[in-house]
């Protein structure tokens, strides 16, 4: 055995000898895990709240989109109103003719420009670019990000010169407690 | 040795009586003072109690024990040295405070130094020079190769010639 090993026992037993004169404390009893700890405290809590924020950004976009596709924070009220038009539509054609695209677009693309219009009087308003109704016969001047929800085909001509300007009445609008907005049609 | 039987509430109350101070003991060489050595031996039955019932008696039931008790020392060690980064930039620009004269008080030399060994290094040395184990013993309680307990016991002892000058 070599010197260090000596002193290495002798400070060993110097330092630690005593503590076996102490007295014994009562043992710990086991404590539960603490899962509330881990959900509401440090990383926890933190993760905890991006999931709520997250659950929460996720509800008011889908309520966002819903209000700009239907014009109504009730999604029932326009899809009444897009049943009626079709039920309208049907009953403008001709005997022979088919296709409602037209018309449909028509009544879309006003509508698209009506959420716009309501979406920037609340603030909400990208204010970027056309309505987006696929009807090139209109073009859709409304500014906003109203997506005008035009799903349909339209199958409009394409020359310009035979586009008739829009016509452009007054909006559904939300019967909330703003107005009717107006909007000027484009050149 | 005293013979214990797996889950029974009696026999861990009794491990616990005969076991605590030499656990301390090992503890005290590892973590910073001896407060936190008491806690760690706390925590260290608190682990062996939960897995008390699946306990096996084909080992000593010291040496799964100290195997508890290091990795409890393990994870403290690691803690301290976050709350350290923590301490040191709360201290910014002020002075030091000096050393507790309680832990002083028991505090060798060689027990500084052996504070500052990997803890791995540091159980071995206590295993080995104030509890008696062999290499063997040693290697079976930290379930590693009797070849690693040789380098670990090697390489702190020449931590602590340097440390020491002897």
């Amino acid at each position: 055995m070599s010197d260090l090993d000596r002193d290495l026992e002798f400070e060993l037993h110097r330092a630690l000898d005593p503590l076996s004169a102490a007295p014994l404390p009562p043992r710990r009893l086991a404590r539960a895990h603490r899962p509330a700890r881990t959900v509401l405290g440090g990383a926890g809590a933190a993760l905890g709240f991006k999931i709520l924020s997250g659950v929460a950004v996720a509800a008011a976009a889908v309520t966002v989109a819903g209000a700009a596709t239907t014009g109504s924070l009730n999604p029932t009220v326009w899809g009444h109103q897009v049943t009626q038009q079709v039920a309208s539509c049907k009953a403008q054609l001709a005997d022979g003719q088919h296709g409602i695209g037209d018309c449909m677009s028509t009544f879309a693309n006003q509508h698209g420009q009506a959420v716009a219009s309501s979406a920037r009087q609340h603030g909400n308003g990208n204010g970027n670019g056309a309505a987006n109704g696929k009807d090139k016969t209109n073009n859709g001047n409304g500014n906003g990000s109203g997506n005008g929800g035009d799903k349909s085909k339209s199958h409009s001509p394409k020359d310009p010169t035979t586009t008739t300007p829009p016509t452009v009445e007054i909006e559904p609008t939300d019967p909330s407690s703003h107005g009717p907005v107006h909007v000027t049609p484009g050149p | 040795m005293e013979a214990y039987e797996a889950g029974s509430e009696a026999d861990f109350e009794r491990l616990y009586r005969n076991t605590y101070h030499r656990i301390l003991g090992t503890l005290v060489t590892m973590v910073r003072d001896r407060a936190t050595a008491e806690d760690c031996a706390q925590e260290t039955f608190e682990r062996a109690y939960r897995s008390w019932k699946s306990w096996r008696p084909d080992a000593p039931v010291e040496a799964w024990l100290h195997r508890i008790a290091i990795n409890v020392a393990i994870s403290d060690r690691r803690h301290q040295r976050i709350r350290q980064a923590g301490e040191i930039i709360r201290r910014l620009g002020r002075p030091e405070p000096g050393p507790d004269p309680a832990s002083v008080a028991e505090h060798s030399d060689m027990l500084l130094a052996m504070k500052k060994l990997p803890p791995k290094q540091a159980a071995a040395l206590v295993l080995r020079h104030y509890h008696g184990y062999s290499n063997r013993e040693i290697a079976a309680a930290l379930g590693v190769p009797e070849q690693t307990v040789a380098s670990r016991l090697g390489a702190a002892r020449k931590h602590l010639q340097a440390v020491l000058g002897r």
